[in-house]
């Protein structure tokens, strides 16, 4: 038995499955739900296998139709593909589950294979090692991603859907005339081939101008977030969800991927101006999460801001910056995710989100709000959670490196998230007379929150595990390990 | 947000500037992979590089096409049914004409499909033939039977990428990699392969243009 499943190349099986189970759901609607449940199931197994192998090979590389880079595609997975995976598949199945109940019949049946096709283009962007199949990957991820925010229905979430589709199809036409640069000039799309290849030259550089615009416009890095609050406030509960938790950390793996294989050799003054950005995005989206009266974007502003810390990682470059912004992206996305799962139960017992009218629902939701406070632990970095041990190895890194202004901007930061955080725990305390309304939200979808906001702050405790996966194959390189 | 195009006029222009010395900056491309390309072609089980490419060395890439098609039809389909169509009843002329050309339409998608192997052609210009002949049916005034709007509509629709998802798992299966098809039978496997595309991209491309899911579906 352990012969053949050592045999199987889990490598593709995150890619296949999704892509069989969302054609199954298209087919068979009446059977939807238990179908998309179970492929989430059956993919987190697959990540949770190939990890295994991971463990014991460092990295994979897998030739797509046996012919290998240059001709071929190649797959290539390590500790950071591994971590990228592993966040979808979490995040992913609490999703699952959260839709299961959330969906009426009517939307359930567009939900689930739009969903799906979402699950398997991620899983595909985070394996793939060639740039023109990533484009590929971003234009199924995008229009799914179009689709799902469109199903809210309504003037807002159609007017939001649509320039999410115009904002996602220029990144991807920025993304892919820099692919052609590239291309053209370097003679392959393989991205370890470049890495041995690519020479400062001006088509590279306009390349990599191209192709960080197309993806920090896709990330939504500010000033290009302009799109994103309205699109992630708009969409359904669980899609605002994995928007904000999934969707945007893809563009910028992408751009991860390219700065630590061959964008790091285009100069420094590139890799400040992306901190600067960053910085500027965890004030401007703090302070204006802290504006905001209605709940999802009050949560939508907060990834604005979150996102930034991400950044912070560019200028200090070190390995443990790199850990610090990846244990950040992790725990935002399981804390991201259960947060906006609060704020649809929320939503779909009181049928609004006005922070100001709160008070009178909070004490009826106690679960939802547990999974609301945990995640805003998270958010804010308190100990022990996630995001207080991303924020601590990057404040680490900000002080060894002699660069401790990032350090300040990381406590900035987390004061607005407590603002943020707490003008909507603080509705907890009141005295307000609770409501009588009499909506039955169903369990799945209170759990479903209090699991991923319990993940975030377990990853304060549980350190060792996502910080071993992280060396898996030494992604960050082996010059300046510390 | 308000529009001024003589502002952007000027970013435009250095855009354009920056790209065009990028451009002609770039040496002589480099020859090692069209070599390359060439040497495979044999075991390939194609005789035309685009389609060797398409379907075989990069056939991966059109496996996830087929499903960003899928994609675009799915999010269409989730917002709204079908609108209603009130064509007046084709005259005479255009009746005849129409039932005269689709045959020639579905011969010369047919035809393009079986050349894709050696001479430009292939599933997308086969498949995007069909979905004018479709079309042109609907505008003819011509509707799909209720009874072939469900299930058979939807099957059509994914064969494309089943088909594609088949192959590349029945590889794995015998124990070779994801895609890899066996060179004895490669250029049967890639004909499978690009009918089916042909008829889901034909099908694809002619929902599309209807602009809705069809009505009382389950």
């Amino acid at each position: 038995m352990e012969l053949i499943l050592g045999q199987i190349p889990w490598i593709v099986m995150p890619i296949i499955f999704p892509l069989i189970g969302s054609m199954a759901c298209f087919l068979f609607p009446a059977k939807a739900k238990s179908l998309g449940l179970l492929t989430s199931l059956v993919v987190l197994a697959c990540v949770t296998r190939l990890g295994w192998q991971l463990k014991a090979l460092g990295s994979l590389r897998y030739p797509m139709g046996g012919w290998g880079a240059p001709l071929g595609i190649d797959l290539y997975a390590d500790g950071l593909s591994l971590l990228m995976l592993l966040m979808a598949a979490l995040v992913g199945l609490g999703i699952s589950i959260y839709s299961s109940s959330y969906f009426s019949r009517d939307k359930a049946r567009h939900f689930w294979p739009l969903w799906l096709f979402l699950c398997g283009a991620l899983n595909a962007l985070f394996l793939s090692a060639d740039i023109f199949n990533l484009y590929v990957t971003l234009e199924l991820l995008g229009l799914t991603a179009v689709a799902l925010v469109a199903l809210a229905g309504g003037a807002d979430a159609l007017i939001a859907a649509m320039r999410y589709l115009l904002v996602s199809l220029l990144g991807s036409l920025f993304y892919l005339l820099g692919v052609a640069l590239i291309y053209h000039s370097v003679g392959s799309l393989d991205i370890a081939i470049l890495a041995q290849r690519v020479e400062p030259s001006p088509a590279m550089w306009t390349a990599v101008g191209l192709i960080s615009t197309g993806l920090l416009l896709k990330t939504a890095l500010f000033p290009m977030h302009f799109w994103l609050p309205p699109a992630h406030a708009s969409a359904p509960a669980p899609v605002s969800a994995l928007m904000s938790a999934l969707v945007v950390k893809a563009s910028f793996y992408i751009l991860l991927r390219m700065w630590l294989e061959f964008f790091q050799t285009q100069g420094a003054a590139f890799a400040n101006f992306l901190g600067l950005l960053g910085a500027a995005a965890v004030l401007w989206g703090g302070i204006q999460a802290l504006r905001q009266t209605q709940l999802k974007l009050l949560i939508a502003y907060s990834t604005v801001s979150q996102l930034g810390y991400l950044f912070l990682a560019f200028p200090l470059g070190t390995s443990i910056a790199w850990k610090g912004a990846l244990y950040m992206l992790f725990s935002h996305a399981m804390a991201k995710a259960a947060m906006f799962m609060a704020a649809g139960n929320i939503q779909f017992f009181a049928g609004h989100d006005r922070i100001a009218e709160l008070g009178s629902i909070t004490q009826r939701l106690p679960l939802t709000l547990t999974a609301f406070a945990l995640a805003g632990i998270s958010l804010m970095g308190l100990p022990p959670s996630g995001g207080f041990i991303g924020k601590w190895l990057l404040l680490q890194a900000s002080i060894e490196s002699g660069q401790w202004w990032w350090g300040i901007i990381l406590l900035l930061g987390g004061f607005l998230a407590a603002g943020y955080v707490f003008k909507v725990i603080a509705h907890v305390f009141t005295h307000d007379e609770p409501t009588s309304r009499t909506v039955t939200l169903p369990a799945t979808m209170e759990w479903s929150a209090l699991g991923l906001a319990l993940i975030a702050v377990l990853l304060g405790l549980f350190t060792y595990w996502p910080l071993a996966m992280l060396e898996m194959g030494s992604p960050f390189g082996t010059g300046h390990s510390g | 947000m308000d529009t001024r195009p003589w502002l952007l006029l000027p970013l435009l222009l250095v855009l354009g500037v920056v790209l065009s010395y990028a451009v002609l900056s770039i040496p002589d491309p480099a020859q090692e992979l069209p070599t390359m390309l060439t040497d495979n072609m044999t075991i390939s089980g194609a005789h035309n590089p685009v389609s060797a490419v398409l379907l075989n060395f990069r056939g991966y890439d059109t496996l996830l096409e087929m499903g960003v098609l899928l994609a675009a039809l799915l999010g269409v389909w989730s917002l709204d049914e079908m609108p209603i169509y009130r064509g007046s009843a084709p005259d005479q002329i255009l009746d005849i004409m129409s039932r005269q050309l689709i045959p020639v339409f579905i011969l010369v998608a047919g035809y393009l499909v079986w050349a894709g192997a050696d001479a430009p052609g292939g599933a997308f210009q086969a498949g995007a033939l069909l979905g004018a002949a479709g079309v042109l049916l609907r505008l003819c005034g011509w509707r799909v039977n209720n009874r072939y709007s469900g299930l058979p509509l939807r099957v059509l629709l994914v064969l494309g990428l089943a088909m594609f998802v088949m192959v590349g798992t029945g590889a794995l299966l015998i124990g070779s990699e994801f895609l890899r098809y066996p060179p004895t039978v490669a250029s049967e496997l890639m004909l499978i392969i690009e009918s089916a595309a042909t008829l889901s991209i034909g099908a694809t491309l002619a929902a599309l243009f209807l602009g809705g899911r069809p009505k009382g579906e389950e």
